[in-house]
């Protein structure tokens, strides 16, 4: 070891007892050594434990005091900062991959502390570059894993309130697509999405899907799939279990005025119809009337976009060995109108054989319905 | 600081999202599916642009994508949006107006001119254009992201020499949120293919990244000065297979007339060398480009305005107004003769979708009691599809609890399958795909697990069973064969096909096409009897390519005997 990287070492050592409670001589001499190549290039030359404590105080300046004029930009200016060494941290850099090490730090202070839910709280009012390196933090964090154990999905379980801002986000527009990116990211866990499904978060999403903003609509319907299809049991249960609730809405999202909900929500549902794990709610769906109607409606809408979503729909409807009696009869009694129609849809379509075939089965079973 | 910019939003309306706030004026620009129109948004007494794109011709998530990419940028020299909302079956992006149209527009109007015998445009013109085009592109992979279309007709040009770098659409993350050092590669096939790097091309296993930006950045720099991309004569097969075997092309490739690249000066050859390498690895970042001594002979945005904009058409110049007020309903197109012209097709039966909804199709419902039970004749079996572990438990008797179906027929046995009594495990046949092709004998009971479905049980009627096999891949994409038997009479291609989905051997989404190909192969003289069909998108892994004969993305569904 030459004596320039040692010295290194001994500052770094010195730097880590002041801030840690973990007595660093623990550590190998290689990993210091490695520590200490790395603060070389690193632009973040501060500890983990530092940053946060850095942070809190910055926050505690921005958020809780009323301070205003030079102090209030010196704070944010260090929030910036802060948050830039944290990403580089987390997420490593162009030139050198995270360490495991300090992200392990970090992670700790950060569960140990209030600065997720802090910045969170106060995401709006940080600027736009610092939205996307907190989200960048967020999400790298959620996707921790030692070995078996996700250590940010268990702590995200325990403050469910992190849960809800996200969720409450979408009604802001500025920060709106950064909580979505986050919410999606905590819902790949199979516990934070039923912590989304056992609370009234789930149905605020049939109001944020309609929002007249079409990319935080559009996002927040992404969340929404997402819910609905990533965990097909836990889903599957909690539509069941919620069914009378869960459909009227859903039926409000296929009648909407707006076309791009309509459109989404349809090919949503065939997509949940279809899924075997929704078996129940399938077999529940395609017995009531009133549901084949919309479908027979959306066949004939004015978009073909919209038809062809409603086509997925409304042949399940018929490809069913045990239609329900008022199904049967509507299906009946439009026979000949069906078959019509059917014959003539969507015939410029010849280059999609799974709709040919699929829409030639439909017609001969629909022509051999017998009351 | 916060405060003071929080007042001032305040006296500017933020910008609306309704249509009859907005004006629309000339057609600037236009694409395959959308267009771009100047705009007066009235409640900010302001000019803009608004980008119209139309919902009935673009895949949704690709314009999601797009949205997103954009949303996630803030740079002065890439183009964002204020505002998106619905409007009909339309997009509307509201943007900055950037009046002059692309870099594109203003080299076909020189060329129009017959101003580029000498090389389009000069070469401080050229590096004051490229050195913005890369500040936005140094921002973009900064941010991990690709921008994937870097061309001429992206740079567009606002009146006050303004430089931004537009259609992010094929723009794609590299990393959200993650490992940058690490998940910066991407797989797709996306861009324009004079301007693409080969290693997009031959979509190398290891993918590509930022890197290619900067190929397409050099094939640009060549575009400017000559008004085209080498090779912009071949058509893009050729145009693949040149960029692919000859060594990379420079100033002159293509160039008819020596004359108009003489002009241009040793860096910036130089400049383009260094970008059009083949070895991503040897070509210099966004942010090392920068520092080229090329780039010092750029200039200031009032310096476009002086040498580039003066003569350059206007979009007033260049737009025609479409003939019918935009915004009220249809459609706008091009029409045969290049004009702007408004088409009510969609609309002109019913006037929009409030009338229609008083219209809808007429739909008797009779009153349910009026009719006895008597609507299914089929007589059900379980067990239909052999698995090799156990046969599945009876059905006739407690699966109503699980499963409320036809409340008419409640003593009637239920064809469907509840997913969970049924074993998820298949007759399961592992071989390699290369031993299926499409003749009948193939499908021979070279599998360990008992045959399926010989062991006829007593048929209510005298219709023997046909067995069959359908052969298709797994989740994992193993090939699985599905053995099971088919009585006429007895069993119907819809009972069958919600057995295996339910059973977890077909996806949902392929039940109502295997429903269909069993209905007709069991009722037609197909000779051999089998048929190979195409399974739904997504039964397949990224970057695998759908194939008829190994059956990926595929079924096969034959007879292995018939009693016929």
């Amino acid at each position: 070891m030459d004596s320039k990287t040692g010295d290194l070492s001994n500052n770094l050592e010195q730097q880590r007892s002041r801030t840690l409670s973990v007595p660093v001589r623990n550590f190998s001499t290689r990993l210091l050594l490695r520590l200490s190549k790395m603060s070389i290039f690193k632009k973040a030359h501060k500890s983990p434990a530092d940053i946060v404590k850095s942070l809190k105080s910055v926050l505690h300046v921005l958020f809780e005091q009323q301070t205003s004029g030079r102090k209030m930009d010196k704070a944010f200016e260090d929030l910036m900062k802060n948050l830039a060494s944290m990403k580089s941290i987390m997420c490593g850099t162009d030139q050198h991959e995270p360490q495991s090490e300090l992200v392990a730090q970090l992670s700790q202070e950060l569960y140990k502390s209030e600065i997720i839910d802090i910045i969170l709280k106060n995401l709006s009012r940080i600027d736009f570059e610092g939205k996307k390196d907190f989200t960048q933090i967020f999400n790298t964090l959620a996707r921790r894993q030692i070995g078996s154990r996700q250590p940010t999905v268990e702590f995200l379980c325990k403050k469910k309130n992190i849960l809800d801002i996200l969720v409450e986000g979408y009604n802001d527009p500025d920060i709106a697509l950064n909580c979505g990116i986050m919410l999606r990211e905590c819902i790949r866990y199979e516990s934070l999405a039923k912590i989304v499904f056992e609370s009234e978060n789930f149905f605020k999403f049939f109001e944020y899907v309609e929002m007249s903003t079409f990319d935080i609509a559009s996002d927040a319907f992404a969340t929404f799939k997402d819910l609905l299809t990533r965990h097909k049991v836990s889903c599957s249960e909690f539509l069941i279990k919620n069914y009378d609730r869960v459909f009227p809405a859903y039926t409000r999202l296929l009648e909407s005025e707006n076309y791009v909900t309509r459109r989404q929500s349809l090919k949503l549902l065939g997509e949940l119809l279809l899924d075997r794990h929704n078996y129940t709610i399938m077999t529940r769906y395609i017995s009531k009337p009133e549901n084949l109607k919309i479908m027979m409606n959306n066949l004939r809408d004015q978009s073909r976009n919209i038809q062809f979503e409603a086509f997925h729909v409304f042949k399940v409807f018929v490809a069913n060995p045990n239609k329900t009696k008022p199904i049967l009869d509507i299906l009946l009694k439009n026979q000949q109108k069906l078959v019509d129609f059917l014959s003539n849809f969507h015939n410029d379509r010849s280059d999609d054989e799974q709709f040919n075939e699929e829409k030639a089965y439909l017609i001969k079973q629909i022509k051999e319905l017998r009351g | 600081m916060a405060s003071t910019t929080t007042a001032a939003r305040e006296e500017i309306p933020s910008w609306p999202v309704n249509k009859d706030d907005y004006e629309l004026q000339e057609v600037i620009g236009h694409g395959a599916t959308a267009v771009v129109q100047a705009a007066y948004c009235k409640p900010r007494k302001e000019v803009c642009a608004i980008k119209r794109i139309s919902l009935e011709s673009t895949n949704q998530d690709e314009l999601l994508k797009e949205v997103q990419a954009m949303s996630q940028c803030n740079h002065p020299n890439l183009v964002y949006f204020y505002k998106a909302f619905v409007v009909k079956t339309e997009v509307w992006l509201i943007m900055k107006l950037l009046g002059r149209g692309s870099v594109l527009d203003i080299i076909k109007h020189k060329v129009a001119k017959d101003q580029h015998k000498l090389g389009v445009l000069e070469e401080a013109v050229i590096a004051t254009i490229l050195r913005e085009c890369l500040k936005g592109l140094e921002y973009l992979h900064r941010n991990g992201q690709i921008h994937r279309d870097i061309k001429a007709g992206n740079i567009l040009l606002g009146d006050d020499g303004t430089v931004m770098l537009a259609d992010l659409g094929v723009s794609s993350f590299i990393a959200v949120g993650g490992n940058m050092a690490r998940d910066r590669t991407r797989h797709t096939f996306v861009g324009t293919p004079c301007w693409m790097a080969p290693e997009v091309m031959e979509q190398a296993v290891s993918g590509y990244d930022t890197k290619a930006d900067i190929w397409s950045f050099g094939i640009t720099a060549i575009e400017l000065a000559t008004g085209k991309a080498p090779y912009h004569q071949y058509p893009p097969m050729k145009v693949l297979l040149l960029t692919l075997q000859n060594e990379p092309p420079n100033l002159d490739t293509g160039v008819s007339n020596k004359n108009t690249t003489k002009k241009y000066s040793k860096q910036f050859r130089k400049m383009i060398e260094t970008c059009l390498q083949r070895d991503p690895d040897k070509r210099p970042s966004a942010a090392q480009l920068l520092k080229d001594p090329f780039f010092k002979k750029a200039k200031s945005k009032e310096y476009l305005v002086d040498h580039l904009l003066t003569n350059a058409p206007t979009f007033k110049d260049r737009a025609k107004t479409p003939k019918r007020v935009v915004g009220s309903s249809g459609r706008l197109h091009k029409n045969d003769e290049g004009d702007w012209e408004w088409s009510d097709d969609e609309y002109k039966e019913s006037g929009g979708r409030d009338e229609k909804k008083n219209k809808e199709i007429k739909i008797s419902i009779p009153i349910p009691a009026a009719q006895p039970a008597n609507e299914s004749t089929e007589v059900t079996k379980n067990g239909k599809i052999q698995t090799s572990v156990s046969k599945t438990p009876s059905l006739t008797d407690t699966d109503s609890s699980t499963t409320p179906v036809s409340p008419t027929s409640p003593t009637h046995p239920s064809f469907f399958h509840p997913p969970t009594e049924l074993t998820p495990t298949p007759t399961k046949v592992k071989r390699s795909g290369s031993d299926v092709n499409a003749n009948g004998k193939k499908a021979e009971r070279t599998s360990s697990a008992p045959v399926a479905a010989n062991t006829p049980q007593p048929a209510p009627t005298e219709t023997l069973p046909v067995n069959l096999v359908l052969r298709l891949r797994n989740d994992q994409q193993e090939l699985n064969d599905i053995k099971f038997a088919f009585t006429p009479n007895q069993d119907t291609p819809d009972g069958i096909a919600q057995e295996m989905v339910s059973a977890g051997l077909v996806s949902g989404m392929d039940k109502v096409i295997v429903a269909a190909k069993l209905s007709k192969l069991v009722s037609s003289d197909i000779k051999p009897p089998v048929v190979t069909f195409p399974l739904h998108q997504g039964s397949l892994s990224t970057n695998q390519v759908p194939d008829e004969k190994t059956l990926f993305g595929f079924a096969q569904l034959s007879i292995v005997d018939s009693h016929k």
